[in-house]
């Protein structure tokens, strides 16, 4: 057990290293000047300003520099928002974000996971082609577009919830709902496809066979198992998560880490755009080591073949 | 006299399925003694595992379904029982153990507790005494290292070793009658031979009835009492292992015994094979389902399906061949 | 079934002559693997009315910006954000051009952005999951970890760093797709090769002589096209919601040229007011993307060896 998380640190660590070495270069090699877009600033100011920024010394140094802030949790300053630096605009965003994200977890989980084994059970009858049915809708509609409409109907029409910003407990539900229905219908699939999986295997005969009344035989043995391969897909769904918060954000006005990065990318802020990049990779790294180790304690056979 | 743990009378079985209705089980009759082993021979798709399975009722209903019939245990008719009265039965006074033992046993459950459930289900004692009990019906199996092994999971043992788990469990709670579904077919056959060797000790122990499905007649010879012959989901001959083995009655089950490759026969003999393949359980035909594989069948064979012959007090068969019309044909092996 | 209208007579207890114990066809034609998935799949009326949608679809994306009068770009700035009417039957945008015309010849961006940003990198993949499957070992070992890394990190990360390199538009798209969307399907055919090698079949032609080139084409591609066909058209509306999804951010697409990312992001601005602008893209990128989801589900269900019947 402990060599397998041994590895997966190992792997993770190389990744991010891997990412802030593509960031750095990439944005470094990219044309355009930040600079330039804005105010009329002279060649002599601009140039002051390249090497205030340690922007004119050779790549390899920037680059060794770059590395050493970073192992320092210094992303360095945002070329665009000047006096701040990247750090604290992450600070004063990334909750509104991360707080968007988990009342879309909040949703999207249990309620994913509940129609899913209920469906799986009740196969074939209306329940569960009403579920299909939901799930096939959430999965061929973007987030994004939905939020469009969710707007449109409850805020624009109907007048009962709020159309934009972060402000009370109601502007929150439709951006979250929005971001939780893709999730959602995913999660809905993939158990019900794992829970039918489950029913037919032979263990579950035994069960039955000692005696064990239906509810032991549904939460002991068919979810638990059935549970397994939506471990799997953790990782991937806090990344799904994590995207879509930065177009909810644009639709719904939220003053969140999302719309940072949208606008650090057309306004060419290298430094914020590397910034966020290295640290919503490193966020993913993370929340995927977490879901490889729980997933190494759920299904014991892992720790093995691993 | 013997007491009757299990009778059952003339059971049919079906499945609805998108191509009509499978008529698996179709008038099954036989019955199980207390502390003896049935054995229900026959080749796959006769219908074996479906009757044993639907006396537990661990098939699914739908697609499957009863049609007629009864099943009585110690008197009752369990035949119409609903889920929750067959959760009194199941575990406590039947069981079952299954043919392939990497799958049987659930994978992310460690098997201590795995054991310990049924125990818990089915008596009225505390959680410490129960994994006593698991500790000791480990140990009886012969596993080693019983409580060091309760906390393992099951794909560290062996095929050999998680089938004795398999046992373990099904006699955890001292059930009349077990039911084995071809135990040791997924086995080598030196694990089969203390697999079977353990049931045979388990069953004097405890007294316990075994209905024992397999296609292999070495192990019909060894374990069991009473055979019954199945056939295209009919029983086609019953008796004693005696009555089977040295006076069959039924062109089956000579195929079936002349199959059997044995060291005495001629070399220049090729390995015998009944020649055909079994009939189609969607329509099957009107007269006796052998007919068309039959070196003996006849025109009433195909006219009409032959009625049940008692030959003796133990031994029954259904064939037109034992009708006082019917021309006399004995059998010998190694001149069929 | 006893049948007590047949009257037995000594006569019927003679011996059948003539018998000929063949073994019996098994009822039910024998058709190939390919033969029984075709007919599963047309008998499937969700796949087939989801099938017609596509193309359906894909003609109007061909036909009518030939038809139109209407070009794409073109401007008529008296007109600006009508509604819907016999002229323009989507209306036009905030610069006066058709959105009729606009969709339709949208696409054609989106759909061939989504169907080559599909195969492009499921031939890849299968290449690398190919090769890293049959040769094993080292080889195998590399490629996988190198996988393992990359994909820690979301690909539209990726996606959005190569779009800021290499500029946007269609190419430049399928480019970053080709990239950065070839791991999935690398995975699921390694995981099918290294299966079927250790198959019987396989080493029953090895042992006959088959040498590597012909069990390769013969043995291998055959078995692992049904997952990668079902891959590839799964891989569209994935294809799809990327370029709508970048387009969004304004990374995709960039104007005049339309897609349906584009024209959504147009539409958002001006949602509010004009909502037929918003509305009339976001419902075409959810119909393509179901559509292929539901077809890309049935064609599955009709591949997949175990529900043979």
């Amino acid at each position: 057990m402990i060599k397998y998380i041994i590895k997966r640190l190992f792997i993770s660590i190389l990744t991010i290293w891997l990412l802030a070495t593509i960031c750095f270069f990439l944005l470094r090699t990219l044309p355009g000047n930040p600079f330039q877009s804005d105010q009329i600033i002279s060649v002599e100011m601009q140039e002051k300003m390249m090497s205030y920024y340690g922007l004119d010394r050779p790549l390899m140094e920037q680059y060794i520099t770059y590395l050493g802030n970073l192992l320092k949790g210094d992303m360095g300053y945002s070329l665009k928002y000047t006096n701040r630096t990247v750090n604290s605009i992450i600070k004063s965003a990334f909750p509104v974000s991360a707080d968007l994200g988990l009342r879309s977890l909040a949703i999207a989980l249990p309620l994913g996971l509940f129609l899913g084994i209920v469906s799986a059970k009740k196969r074939g009858q209306a329940v569960d082609y009403l579920c299909v049915f939901i799930s096939v809708i959430g999965v061929s509609i973007p987030s994004f577009i939905l939020g469009s409409f969710l707007q449109y109907i409850f805020a624009l029409k109907l007048g009962i919830l709020p159309m934009a910003q972060w402000k009370t407990q109601l502007h929150t539900v439709l951006p979250s709902v929005a971001l939780s229905l893709s999730l959602l219908a995913t999660l809905t699939r993939v158990m019900r496809a794992s829970m039918l999986e489950v029913i037919g295997q032979d263990y579950i005969k035994t069960a039955k066979g000692k005696g064990l009344d239906g509810k032991k035989i549904t939460w002991s043995h068919q979810i638990r198992n059935a549970l397994v391969p939506i471990l799997t897909m953790l990782g991937p769904m806090v990344a799904s998560v994590l995207m879509g918060t930065f177009v909810i954000e644009k639709i719904f006005a939220i003053p969140g880490l999302g719309q940072h990065f949208v606008n650090s990318i057309t306004g060419l802020d290298y430094t914020m755009t590397m910034g966020l990049t290295v640290f919503y990779g490193t966020f993913m790294v993370a929340a995927n080591f977490i879901v490889d180790i729980a997933y190494g304690i759920v299904d014991p056979r892992i720790r093995i073949t691993k | 006299m013997s007491e009757r743990i299990l009778e059952v009378k003339d059971l049919r079985v079906s499945f609805d399925t998108y191509a009509g209705e499978v008529q698996a089980v179709r008038g099954v009759s036989f019955y199980v003694d207390k502390g003896e082993t049935l054995a229900i021979v026959g080749e796959s798709g006769c219908g074996k595992s479906v009757t044993v399975q639907t006396i537990m009722k661990l098939i699914s209903m739908p697609p499957g379904r009863i049609k007629s019939g009864s099943i009585n245990y110690c008197g009752k008719d369990i035949s119409g029982y609903t889920d929750k009265m067959m959760e009194t039965i199941r575990g406590k006074e039947m069981s079952m153990i299954f043919q392939d033992p990497m799958t049987s046993l659930n994978p992310t459950m460690r098997i201590g507790r795995q054991i310990k459930e049924g125990i818990l289900k089915h008596t009225r004692i505390n959680s410490k005494e129960a994994e006593e009990k698991a500790i000791n019906l480990l140990r009886d199996v012969g596993i080693p290292d019983p409580d060091k092994s309760m906390i393992r999971y099951p794909h560290v043992f062996s095929g050999g070793m998680r089938q004795r788990i398999m046992i373990s469990i099904a006699l955890a709670c001292n059930p009349k009658i077990l039911f084995a579904d071809e135990p040791t077919t997924a086995l080598d056959v030196t694990t089969q031979s203390q697999i079977l060797e353990l049931m045979n000790e388990l069953k004097e122990r405890l007294n316990t009835a075994i209905v024992l499905i397999t296609h292999d007649l070495g192990v019909v010879a060894r374990m069991a009492d009473r055979v019954a012959v199945m056939y295209a989901g009919k029983i086609v001959e019953s008796g004693t292992a005696n009555d089977i083995f040295y006076s069959p009655k039924h062109p089956y089950t000579w195929g079936l015994l002349e199959s059997l490759p044995s060291i005495d026969r001629e070399k220049s003999n090729r390995l015998f094979m009944i020649p055909g393949s079994p009939i189609n359980l969607i329509d099957p035909p009107a007269g006796c389902s052998f007919a068309d594989r039959c070196k003996y069948s006849m025109y009433v064979c195909k006219k009409q399906e032959p009625t049940e012959t008692q030959i003796n007090g133990t031994h029954s068969a259904s064939c037109w061949l034992l009708d006082e019309r019917a021309p006399e044909i004995s059998f010998k092996r190694g001149v069929i | 079934m006893e049948n007590n209208t047949d009257i037995i007579s000594l006569d019927d207890f003679r011996f059948i002559e003539d018998k000929n114990p063949e073994f019996n066809e098994s009822k039910g034609e024998n058709l190939s693997y390919w033969a029984d998935a075709k007919r599963r799949l047309l008998k499937n009326k969700v796949a087939m009315i989801s099938l017609a949608f596509i193309i359906i679809i894909f003609i109007l994306s061909i036909v009518i910006p030939i038809v139109s009068p209407y070009t794409y770009s073109q401007q008529d700035l008296d007109n600006i954000n009508a509604p819907p009417s016999s002229e323009h039957y989507f209306g036009t945008d905030s610069l006066g051009r058709d959105l009729w015309v606009r969709v339709w010849y949208g696409a054609r961006v989106s759909l061939a952005v989504g169907i080559f940003g599909s195969i492009i990198p499921s031939l890849i993949g299968i290449v690398i999951g190919g090769i890293s499957g049959y040769f094993g070992g080292k080889v195998d070992m590399v490629i996988m970890r190198l996988i393992d890394i990359i994909m820690c990190v979301p690909s539209m990360i990726y996606i959005i760093l190569i779009m800021l390199y290499i500029g946007s538009g269609p190419v430049p798209l399928i480019i970053a797709f080709a990239l950065t969307g070839w791991m999935g399907t690398a995975r699921n055919v390694r995981g099918l090769v290294l299966q079927l090698k250790e198959r019987e079949f396989v080493l029953a032609s090895k042992a006959l002589g088959a040498s590597s080139t012909s069990l390769i084409f013969s043995h291998l591609i055959p078995n692992t096209l049904g997952i990668v066909i079902v891959g590839i058209t799964m891989g569209v509306p994935s294809a799809i919601f990327h370029e709508a999804y970048l387009s969004f951010i304004g990374l995709g697409i960039a104007p005049p040229i339309p897609s349906w990312g584009q024209l959504a992001n147009l539409g958002t601005a001006v949602f509010r007011i004009y909502p037929y602008q918003l509305l009339i893209p976001a419902i075409m990128i959810s119909i393509t993307m179901l559509s292929f989801n539901l077809f890309g589900d049935g064609l599955r269900d009709a591949l997949d060896p175990k529900l043979r019947n």
